[in-house]
């Protein structure tokens, strides 16, 4: 099956997958693929930008169309330099930065209305509710697992999370998605900033010999999760879409710092890490705000997807348990 | 009395020296504010180098009155803005639309507009990090464009006074930009976000009624003009409610002043761009250009400038005379440069720019004045640089290119900024019948021997 690329946690995985094709979300980074990717633009454009280019460059007889959003400049613009390194359809949603719901549910009048051309299907309300039922029961799946990853002691580790999620964000619902029990007493820590990519899970796995990741907000783990359609409708869709707990690029960013304080908070976490890719401007930006809003200790991990630096990095995770460990 | 004399780039000693030469009266005819009293802003370059701008000692400019004006007007401008707050006038923040939002304040009676992130240039002109490392200090990272030297002086509150209202416009915008306005936000001060919306192009399967096009042949849905146009009522609503005005034939008047201005302007990049020899350096032509964001916040002042500077540049070009010789190479520079050196630089190495793309076309094309005037801000503002696709960035390059006009393309670019890291490559690839250098501008006072070899390399190539 052809897949339909897309780059954002607010287009609707439901109707891109109405159309036939198999959403696959655009989070591949590592450091081999980043490197190629230098080819389309320059070294100091995002990794995981550069990745996807890479990926998408090599396999775009795989890709029928491309979706992107504005919600992050770089990601908008590599759908840009796809459309003209490829022959992929390109779709760029406009996902307005401010509290602007007009435009937002224009868009999803409209990229409703453009997938429907691609594929040459009519989207009609029994198709809409039968993929909303699809991709929710999906979620719901995924959350009893989450669940388990938040309780207390902690039953699932985030790498394994990242393993299912992955099947998830690359529309792969035949995949076996249980997991194993994994219970750790270790310090309980919420992970942010940039997306995890597919190829991300070893730093998970470094991260977690020490803490355990009980809940975040990134993209390619649990964001999808915060959709929770409850009208299977494409009204029920753009308001569901809308109204998620919101990006760190929306403006201005009261509701997202309010929502990772709150969630650390609920999860019991005594402390934070900051995962942020190099270039990634909003996290980077935003991370003295958060330290001061959240009031927990935060380690920053900041990457290009190399591992070259682990050996420094546990050393830094150590000396963090030791001091969440010192506090408690 | 001061006369022109036969056009040449000068230094700031030369300047002084020349300045010898302008009457008492001369200077007490140049006013801003149309204030006789303490708006004199007439004096030698030399002036503000004593203030702190150190690189204005490297620097050569254009001899003529109307450059001298241009210079003294535009260093004048931080004193101006707190000149404005004592004497009662509300000084009005507008952020990241770079041209338009002023054309609303504008309207409003004793209301100065004017651009925090034209701080960008400061730490250039004075040699000094102070704002970026206060930048750094307050939480902004190093690999992020050179505008954040903005947010520190937000926080110093020396180099511009509290505004009364900030209008910050996000949307398809830069991310640092947009991250840097929140963290001004976060400062306290009470800030009103606009929507900038995505100019998407139309696609052979759009329905082409719900399209329109801009006169630059911009085409996007056409219900863009209703987003962006409400955002523009509502900087109305908020300043009217400051003001206790609002008035909306003033604010046709506004555009119709911007729209003077606008054509002045595009008269001085053309004649300048066709004359035999460059009538006008391109330090100055920058800060041209750059003055159609918002007038330097003195709208008729500094349109009297710039006639000036288009009878300057006129008469130049009709003698065949200018500030460079006759074997300079034309080329095109895309994105401005932070550093006003790197012009500089550029054509003491033989280069002689006529074409140019800034990152500001929106405040280049006229504002339609049969229409409502906030539809018509709108749509003037659908032609925006940097809201659209590179290849339609690059379009009047690319024509200039098609028509012979220029022999290389030079890219200034700023490390970590989004739009220079994803849009360079696809800049060179649409432009790749040409030579193209694309260069990163240092930190200030760091242009070495090394970025000079590179661009006399480069221009090598050109001849």
């Amino acid at each position: 099956m052809q897949l339909i690329g897309y780059t954002c946690s607010y287009i609707p995985v439901e109707l891109l997958a109405l159309t036939g094709f198999r959403p696959y979300r655009l989070l591949h980074g590592d450091v081999d693929s980043s490197k190629r990717g230098e080819k389309f633009v320059r070294v100091d454009a995002c990794p995981m930008v550069k990745s996807n280019l890479d990926h998408i460059f090599r396999n775009q007889n795989d890709f029928a169309a491309l979706v992107g959003s504005t919600g992050c400049d770089m990601s908008r613009r590599m759908l840009d330099v796809a459309a003209e390194n490829t022959r992929i359809p390109v779709l760029v949603f406009n996902n307005p930065r401010t509290d602007n719901r007009t435009i937002f549910h224009d868009e999803i009048d409209w990229l409703t209305q453009r997938l429907e051309r691609l594929s040459r299907r009519q989207f009609n309300p029994a198709s809409i509710q039968n993929e909303v039922t699809k991709w929710e029961s999906m979620r719901v799946e995924l959350r009893t697992i989450d669940e388990r990853r938040a309780a207390n002691p902690s039953q699932v580790s985030t790498a394994s999370f990242h393993e299912v999620m992955t099947a998830y964000c690359q529309g792969a619902f035949d995949r076996d998605v249980s997991i194993c029990r994994e219970r750790a007493d270790r310090p309980r820590v919420y992970l942010l900033g940039s997306a995890i990519t597919y190829e991300s899970n070893a730093i998970l796995r470094l991260i977690e010999d020490h803490l355990r990741i009980v809940g975040d907000f990134n993209c390619g783990l649990s964001r999808a999760l915060d959709i929770r359609i409850q009208e299977p409708t494409l009204a029920g869709i753009e308001e569901t879409y809308y109204g998620q707990p919101p990006c760190v690029f929306k403006r201005p960013d009261r509701r997202f710092i309010d929502h990772v304080r709150d969630e650390t908070r609920r999860l019991n976490c005594t402390g934070v890490v900051a995962w942020t890719l190099d270039y990634c401007d909003a996290y980077e930006f935003e991370l003295r705000k958060i330290e001061r809003t959240i009031d927990l200790p935060v380690l920053r991990i900041r990457s290009d997807f190399s591992l070259q630096g682990s050996s420094q990095l546990r050393t830094r995770i150590e000396a963090f348990v030791e001091m969440l460990c010192s506090k408690t | 009395m001061f006369e022109d004399i036969a056009p040449a780039k000068i230094g700031l000693e030369e300047w002084s020296r020349q300045f010898a030469c302008v009457s008492d009266d001369l200077i007490r005819r140049y006013t801003y504010y149309g204030n006789n009293e303490w708006g004199i802003y007439l004096s030698p370059p030399a002036t503000f180098m004593v203030y702190g701008a150190r690189e204005l000692k490297k620097l050569k400019y254009d001899n003529s009155l109307a450059a001298l004006r241009l210079w003294g007007f535009t260093f004048n401008e931080s004193e101006r803005l707190f000149r404005a707050r004592q004497n009662g006038m509300r000084v009005i923040a507008t952020m990241g639309d770079l041209g338009t939002v002023p054309v609303i304040v504008m309207a409003f009676p004793s209301c100065i507009p004017f651009y925090p992130d034209c701080t960008w240039w400061t730490p250039f002109f004075n040699e000094s990090t102070v704002l970026l490392d206060k930048a750094s200090e307050l939480g902004v990272p190093e690999a992020s464009c050179f505008v954040r030297s903005s947010l520190a002086a937000f926080y110093k509150r020396a180099y511009f006074p509290k505004p009364e209202a900030l209008f910050a416009s996000t949307g398809a915008s830069c991310d640092d930009y947009s991250a840097l306005m929140q963290m001004v936000q976060d400062l306290g001060h009470d800030l009103t976000w606009l929507e900038i919306p995505y100019r998407r192009q139309r696609h052979e399967e759009d329905d082409p009624e719900e399209f329109c096009g801009t006169e630059q042949g911009y085409q996007y849905a056409a219900r863009f003009d209703n987003y962006l146009a409400n955002e523009y009522r509502r900087v109305w609503d908020k300043m009217r409610a400051l003001t206790g005005n609002g008035d909306t034939a003033e604010l046709k008047r506004s555009i119709r002043k911007a729209n003077r201005l606008r054509r002045l302007v595009a008269k001085i990049k053309k004649t300048a761009g066709q004359a035999s020899v460059a009538p006008f350096p391109a330090l100055e032509m920058m800060v041209v250009e750059f003055g159609n964001l918002y007038g330097y916040g003195d709208i008729d002042e500094w349109t009297d400038i710039v006639e000036m500077v288009h009878n300057t540049v006129s008469e130049r070009a009709a003698k065949g005379t200018g500030v460079l010789g006759p074997d300079a190479v034309p080329i095109a520079w895309i994105t401005p440069t932070a550093d006003p050196l790197l012009l500089n630089v550029a054509e003491n190495l033989g280069a002689r720019i006529v074409e140019t793309e800034y990152v500001i076309n929106q405040a280049h094309v006229e504002i339609d004045e049969n229409i409502d005037p906030f539809l018509a801000l709108a749509r003037s503002f659908m032609n925006a640089s940097l809201i659209g696709s590179t290849s339609e960035r690059v379009r009047r390059i690319r024509d200039s290119v098609n028509q012979g006009r220029i022999k290389g393309v030079i890219i200034s670019n700023m490390l970590g900024c989004s739009h220079c890291a994803m849009e360079t490559r696809l800049i060179e690839e649409k432009l790749k019948d040409l030579p193209v250098l694309s260069i990163d501008v240092p930190a200030p006072m760091g242009i070495t021997e090394q970025l000079r070899t590179r661009i006399s390399a480069f221009m090598e190539t050109l001849r």
